[in-house]
């Protein structure tokens, strides 16, 4: 169960060139947003935009193509994109809402939608729930202290950042590549993604990551049944380029072994929380 | 010999009240009280000192029917006293906002003061919780509308109940052009319905009116009285259907006419109750033997305009601005009813008018010296008037004249003359809200009430 209830995963990768130019992977999410916002499945989707600051991003209701082609890629660092999700149903007026989130963010989600403490009127708004793999995430000052130290690259000159077989690597415009090994950056992950359960955003409709795909190709789970129609259509539609995740390298065994990795590790996490004091311990949010 | 008969509590309304009452041997009404015996929360003593940010947010939490007349109120009051002009979008989202909140209160209103009236032409309560028609429809038409209200309130307010939107300087956020388009869509699709409900509702209250009996709710039928729920009190309202305040070139109240005394001047001393009747509708009334002393009971301070008690509401607006003059309890309602039509009329002016991308929130924000600033906001029950004063972005003072308050003795008055057993159908004809009434008066040691005088 470590990958989650899921009805089909695929290996995929979006049909829009356009899109593919700038996304992270596969540009799934922002294919499937786009092909959702065309059909009026959804009416806006809240995503990570680039914001003040180089890579520091800031969630915003996108209900145009361009706004969500804005948003491609990603940004290792936190990006509180529930914080929209009332707004999203009020002065915005959108009465079907498309989000994208980390898993933590699927499960604030589901939570809202089920136990709605002062979320009026929004849990029958969530529309399509896209979920993006994290293993973990970084404050701003740690993925600052990353880039500008540890690869020697000012934050400004990079195009794209990406964490993948045990490196954080940083792309510049001028082509330059730099990479640290993973194990460096640890000690900025930030703190509260030791307690994290979730690889591969379990609670998502549709979930979405780079791992057990080949580059520039994402893995897919599509989970629910309302992804399930939402994914099918766009397939059926000429969206998205296919492949049977059992006939693609590495597949889903590597993304059973990160997630099974990542749960185990975090698991001892919160059971040492349990026994932290002498003769007490620190909360444990699952129980 | 009169007898004292006593209604606790008093239903189908906001709030908790009861009705002391004197009456002759035919059980008409000699005087009456009608008194908030609501636990009193002190509000306005412990907004001293928060920040003028904060007050009005918890004012907000009075009452959640009409928490958008509060917090415009307690907002607008702060910008009286710093003289903080907010820019037109902003001024024009606060009346849709009002407009949305009138509706679904008076919408609301309906369904508590069905119970006591007729199926027209039958001698049949109309409940409306039952699944046959017509009731039926009419009952969905009144949810309608609500959700209309409410779902304006949620995107132009933030939230329809304790509107997070409105701040000092304006609001936090326009809506978008697919808000605004919704928001239209939403009163148009209302406005014919509320057309059809307004017709029906006064023809409704107009065959009770015609009735030479009556029952309140399911119960036993009396004789009805001529002038049932007159009075002689005067009415004030500052706007048919928005705001006045101090920073208007004109503004429509006068704090130096108002003055404020304890219910102690004011109710009955104590009475002993010499008249029951365990029949009466929904329970018993109080048992004869058991003691009443509405003067230290009464959680409500007595408001006076010009030194006496006035009607506020529906009918005082009507009155004051559109010539309206039907008097008694069924005049009060029927005014309630007219009032349907403005707040889709006004919404929908107001919202061709909004600029969705225009600025909201003023470009400066005084933080005040202390001077007094007062906001009337026409609630759907009436002026709701708040007053403050705020040095430095804090408030020194603040208070609380809500349409309630100034209802409770007007009403009282109103119930002479009618027969006892349909005292509640004028008191419902206020559309009470005590818990915004019973907001303020602070009790000592002893229980005794201390009354607070306010403005020097
Ligand atoms: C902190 C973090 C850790 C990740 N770790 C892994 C991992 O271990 N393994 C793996 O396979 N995949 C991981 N991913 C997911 C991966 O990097 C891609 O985001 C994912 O494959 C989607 O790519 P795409 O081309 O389909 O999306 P694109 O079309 O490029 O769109 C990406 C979308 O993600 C949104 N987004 C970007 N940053 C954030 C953020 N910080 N928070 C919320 N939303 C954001 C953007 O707004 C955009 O809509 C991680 C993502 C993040 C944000
Ligand atoms: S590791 Fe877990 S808690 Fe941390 S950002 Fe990712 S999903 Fe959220």
């Amino acid at each position: 169960m470590v990958l989650g209830n899921y009805k089909t995963a695929v290996s995929a990768r979006a049909a829009d060139a356009d899109i593919l130019k700038c996304s992270q992977d596969g540009g799934i999410v922002t294919q499937l947003f786009t092909y959702a916002l065309e059909e009026g499945i959804i009416d806006g989707a809240i995503v990570a935009a680039p914001g003040d600051e180089p890579w520091k991003p800031e969630p915003v209701v996108a209900t145009t193509k361009a706004e969500l082609l804005a948003a491609r890629g990603t940004k290792y660092t936190i990006s509180p994109n529930m914080m929209l999700i009332k707004e999203a149903t009020r002065s915005y007026g959108l009465d079907k809402v498309g989000i994208v989130g980390t898993p933590c963010q699927m499960q604030a989600l589901r939570k809202a939608q089920l136990y709605p403490m002062a979320m009026r009127k929004v849990p029958d708004k969530i529309a399509l729930a896209i979920g993006i793999f994290c293993m973990e995430n970084f404050p701003y000052m740690g993925l600052e202290t990353i880039v500008e130290d540890h690869c020697q690259t000012k934050m400004e000159s990079a195009v794209k950042m990406d964490i993948g077989k045990g490196k954080f690597s940083v792309y510049t415009e001028r082509g330059a590549l730099s990479q640290i090994p993973l194990a460096a950056t640890h000690k900025y992950e930030q703190p509260g993604c030791h307690v994290c359960l979730d690889y591969v955003a379990n609670l998502a409709d549709v979930s979405t990551g780079s791992v057990g795909s080949p580059d520039g190709w994402s893995t897919v789970f599509v989970r629910t049944k309302k992804g399930e129609d939402v994914w099918s259509k766009a397939v059926n539609a000429g969206y998205f380029e296919t492949k049977d995740i059992a006939s693609v390298k590495p597949g889903l065994d590597l993304v059973t072994k990160l997630a099974t990795g990542k749960i185990d590790k975090n698991k001892k996490t919160l059971e040492a929380r349990a026994t932290l004091g002498v003769n007490k311990g620190l909360r444990n949010p699952y129980i | 010999m009169s007898k004292v008969v006593e209604v606790s509590p008093t239903t189908r309304h906001e709030g908790h009240t009861k009705l002391v009452l004197k009456v002759n041997d035919d059980g008409i009404i000699e005087r009456g009280d009608w008194l908030s015996i609501t636990p009193v929360r002190g509000i306005e003593k412990l907004a001293i000192g928060k920040t003028m940010h904060q007050a009005p947010k918890i004012s907000s939490r009075v009452c959640g029917i009409c928490p958008i007349a509060h917090t415009l109120a307690g907002i607008e009051a702060m910008e009286g006293s710093i003289g903080c002009e907010i820019p037109d979008d902003a001024y024009l989202l606060r009346v849709i906002l009002q407009c949305a909140n009138r509706l679904h209160s008076h919408a609301l209103h309906n369904i508590l003061t069905l119970p006591d009236m007729y199926l027209p032409g039958t001698d049949v309560h109309i409940n409306p919780f039952t699944a046959e028609e017509p009731v039926r429809s009419v009952a969905l038409r009144i949810q309608k509308l609500r959700e209309i209200g409410q779902t304006i309130g949620e995107i132009v307010g933030g939230e329809p109940i304790h509107p997070s939107n409105p701040r000092i300087g304006g609001m936090y956020k326009n809506i978008s052009p697919r808000a605004k388009a919704k928001c239209y869509d939403l009163l148009k699709e209302g406005k014919d319905l509320a057309r059809e409900h307004m017709e029906f509702m006064i023809t409704v209250l107009k065959d009770w009116d015609a009735r030479p009996t009556a029952s309140v709710a399911a119960g036993y039928e009396v004789e009805k009285t001529e002038k049932f729920g007159f009075h002689d009190q005067g009415y004030m309202a500052v706007d048919p259907l928005y705001a006045s305040t101090n920073l208007d070139a004109e503004p429509k109240w006068y704090p130096e006419r108002w003055t404020e005394v304890r219910p102690w001047d004011w109710y009955m001393g104590e009475q002993e109750i010499t008249l029951d009747d365990p029949n009466y509708p929904n329970h018993a009334t109080t048992p004869a033997g058991g003691k009443a002393w509405p003067q230290m009971e009464a959680c409500t301070a007595v408001p006076m305009y010009d030194g006496a008690p006035v009607e506020v509401g529906p009918r005082a607006r009507l009155a004051i601005f559109r010539n309206y003059d039907r008097k008694g309890a069924m005049g009060l309602q029927i005014a309630r009813q007219m009032e349907y039509m403005d707040c889709f009329y006004s919404a929908i002016e107001a919202l061709d008018a909004l600029d969705t991308s225009g600025s909201v929130i003023a470009d400066e924000i005084p933080q005040g010296d202390g001077s007094l600033g007062w906001a009337a906001n026409e609630a759907p029950r009436g002026a709701d008037v708040h007053l403050a004063k705020v040095k430095d972005g804090r408030v020194q003072w603040y208070s609380l004249l809500v349409p309630t308050t100034w209802n409770f003795p007007v009403c009282s008055r109103a119930l002479e003359g009618a027969p006892w057993q349909l005292a509640e159908v004028i008191v419902r004809a206020y559309d009470p809200c005590v818990s915004c009434a019973t907001h303020m008066m602070v009790v000592d040691e002893e229980k005794k009430v201390v009354a607070q005088k306010l403005v020097q």
